[in-house]
């Protein structure tokens, strides 16, 4: 009984799940929430899907003791590079999709050789990136188009496999997050590749010195995620059929919210899939189901302050409370 | 020829002094990018106007940038100053405007809730071993949705109105000629007293040793839980001093203002040659970074290039000053190796 707490408690989406048990908990109790009503709307999970596709390669990074706040840009760079190839000029949409994705890579890589090649810490570099992509979508929108927003409509099939509406009102991207969560489990808790993520946020030197290819897994990660960025910005784009300048910096905080809610250790080498999926769930709840509840919506910024500062120091312990008792049999031998 | 050869290495000896100065590279950095917009801009950018316009968003980020570069030399990370300043704003506002006190309760109060937020940022930080990023977002969100639902509970609306007494608005929120706010010279005034805390007065050390290594200096007997919470408790006030003088000097105050801060203050330190990983930076250098960043940042407007390229070259001065200030740690790092060597 006691093994299997502490294997529970040892795993990294145990403050997770926790933290979403008792978000639900506290809706149900102060907010007089309908569950089921809940959990049949499609706002939360829309926002979840959207956020969630950038959170887990956002926080395989972090397990990898680094930082991606570009993808804040990367977002509606995609978007706007699929409305400004594929809506201004008219090209087929497939031109823009490859486009979209390919600035990620691009400026993934940026991020990655720039972290590699300096002992400047990834949290600058990115920031770095963040203006001055911002800019460059900005600038490029207006000389290109002469417009802040740039309309685009998408064929049939793309409109089926990126932007189209499951049922009444759950977008397609949801699939795709839980594919592509799904993906990064595999490879990450399956694959020698995990081991090695975990390895260079434990201690990048002994990493690079057992073998692993840590240079390179640095830019794999980073162009993960700023492809991960541009890809949900080009599902917007398809979805909305158009695209605006308009980035909001707030989905960077949402990002690393939703992935230390879900267990990530900022400083590298702890964490899991499933748990920034769940932490992804969590903050979506909180930051959209408030408007299913009897709650103000305006604290709603506090309740999401409240559960990330909760859920860290639930996080902290149970891990220290896991090392204890891992550590406690030893003892007596 | 031993005279010249002496007066050469002299030479080189203060050019290495020079650069191995963290505050070298921005210096170079805020000439060029000077000396590029007054190119551009010419006499109006020159002139009053423009020195108006780059020193008044300099006053405002600078003033938050020096404590949050204090921070990052300590090893340490702010990002709730971007609700600390729309916060302390919509206290005085509702304390002075709202409930009709005087205009002085409301400034004590404003500049209350920022050290307060700082204290306990400060606690958080000390007290556990969440990294401050994670913590002061976590403050930032909860400062965030406190602003606006207490502002929405009593006031009714998002934005708040007040009329300031003479006295106030003369110290906090006038301007000499319409043109340089009172905030241009609270900045400089701070940046004296931070200079001087930093530098000269021996807690500075303290600062530094923070961010060298913590459980060092904690070793070496510097009260490292009360530095780190005395300089959150700083940053706190410094959000909350300009939130203050911004609804002192437009007499409304808005919830939705101030996540600009978060970023702008940081670039503003790093420009300046502060280290993120803590241990180094100087006062010279967070000031020279900060008027770099607001040069560009107004003096785009005056240049005739397109506003939007601003940004661009904003994000470029980051990445080059960043990698330049790497470059001449490890020149001035291997250039006293060398020395001792010989």
């Amino acid at each position: 009984m006691r093994d299997a707490f502490a294997n529970f408690l040892r795993l990294p989406g145990a403050g997770a799940a926790l933290s979403l048990i008792g978000i639900l908990a506290f809706f149900v109790i102060f907010g007089s929430v309908d569950l089921v009503q809940l959990m049949g709307a499609a706002s939360w999970v829309n926002f979840a899907a959207n956020l969630g596709i950038v959170a887990i390669p956002v926080g395989l990074l972090m397990i990898a003791g680094e930082l991606d706040i570009s993808i804040g840009a990367m977002i509606p760079a995609g978007s706007m590079t699929v409305a400004i190839v594929s809506g201004h000029y008219e090209l087929p949409i497939i031109f823009g999709m490859i486009a979209a994705l390919g600035l990620g890579v691009i400026v993934g890589t940026i991020n990655g050789l720039l972290t590699i090649r300096t002992t400047v810490p990834s949290l600058i570099i990115t920031l770095g990136t963040l203006v001055a992509m911002q800019g460059i979508v900005l600038t490029a929108s207006k000389v290109l188009t002469g417009a802040a927003s740039v309309a685009v409509t998408a064929p049939e099939w793309a409109k089926v496999i990126f932007g189209s509406l499951l049922g009444a009102s759950h977008q397609v991207i949801i699939v795709w997050w839980v594919i592509i969560a799904v993906i990064f489990w595999f490879v990450v808790h399956k694959q020698r590749f995990g081991n090695w993520l975990f390895a260079m946020g434990g201690d990048r030197d002994s990493a690079r010195n057992a073998g692993i290819p840590v240079d390179r897994m640095t830019i794999t990660l980073f162009i993960l995620s700023a492809t991960a960025a541009t890809f949900v910005g080009m599902c917007q784009a398809i979805l909305f059929n158009s695209a605006q300048v308009s980035g909001g910096m707030g989905i960077i905080f949402n990002v690393i919210v939703s992935v230390v809610v879900g267990g990530t250790l900022l400083t590298g080498g702890f964490g899991s899939v499933i748990g920034i999926f769940v932490g992804t769930l969590t903050f979506a709840i909180v930051n959209q189901g408030i408007y299913f509840t009897q709650i103000d919506r305006n604290w709603s910024n506090l309740i999401i302050g409240a559960t990330l500062l909760i859920a860290v120091g639930m996080n902290e312990s149970f891990r220290s409370l896991a090392m204890s008792m891992v550590a406690r049999p030893k003892k007596p031998a | 020829m031993s005279s010249d050869a002496n007066t050469s290495h002299d030479l080189v000896g203060m050019l290495g002094k020079l650069i191995r100065r963290p505050e070298f590279g921005t210096l170079i950095g805020t000439v060029v990018v000077y000396v590029f917009f007054a190119y551009l801009g010419g006499k109006i950018f020159l002139g009053a106007p423009g020195w108006s316009a780059f020193l008044t968003m300099a006053a405002e980020v600078g003033i938050i940038a020096l404590p949050v570069g204090l921070l990052m030399i300590a090893g340490e990370l702010d990002i709730s100053v971007g609700a600390v300043v729309p916060a302390a704003a919509l206290t005085t506002a509702l304390v002075s405007g709202h409930y009709d006190l005087p205009t002085w309760y409301g400034v004590f109060a404003g500049l209350a809730v920022g050290v307060m937020v700082g204290f306990i940022n400060g606690q958080l930080v000390t007290r556990t071993s969440i990294p401050s990023l994670i913590i002061t977002i976590g403050t930032m969100f909860g400062a965030m949705g406190l602003t606006l639902g207490f502002t929405v509970m009593i006031a009714g609306s998002t934005g708040v109105f007040m009329t300031p007494d003479p006295s106030a608005k003369a110290l906090l929120g006038s301007s000499i000629n319409f043109m340089f706010r009172a905030t241009i010279f609270w900045w400089i005034g701070f940046a004296a007293i931070v200079y001087y805390f930093l530098h000269i007065s021996p807690w500075g050390n303290w600062v530094f040793a923070l961010g060298g290594d913590r459980e060092s200096a904690r070793n070496a007997g510097i009260p490292v839980s009360r530095v780190t919470v005395g300089l959150y408790m700083l940053s706190g006030f410094a959000a909350a001093f300009v939130g203050v003088s911004q609804v002192l000097t437009f007499g409304s105050a808005q919830v939705a203002a101030g996540q600009a801060f978060i970023f702008n203050s940081i670039m503003c330190a790093v420009i300046g040659g502060v280290l993120l990983t803590g241990g180094s930076g100087s006062v010279i250098g967070i000031v020279l970074g900060t008027l770099t960043f607001a040069i560009v940042n107004q003096g785009i407007f005056f240049s005739g290039i397109d506003p939007n390229y601003g940004s661009i070259i904003i994000g470029a001065l980051l990445l080059i000053a960043v990698m330049s200030n790497d470059t001449f740690r490890a020149l001035a790092l291997s250039y006293a190796t060398k020395k001792k060597e010989g």
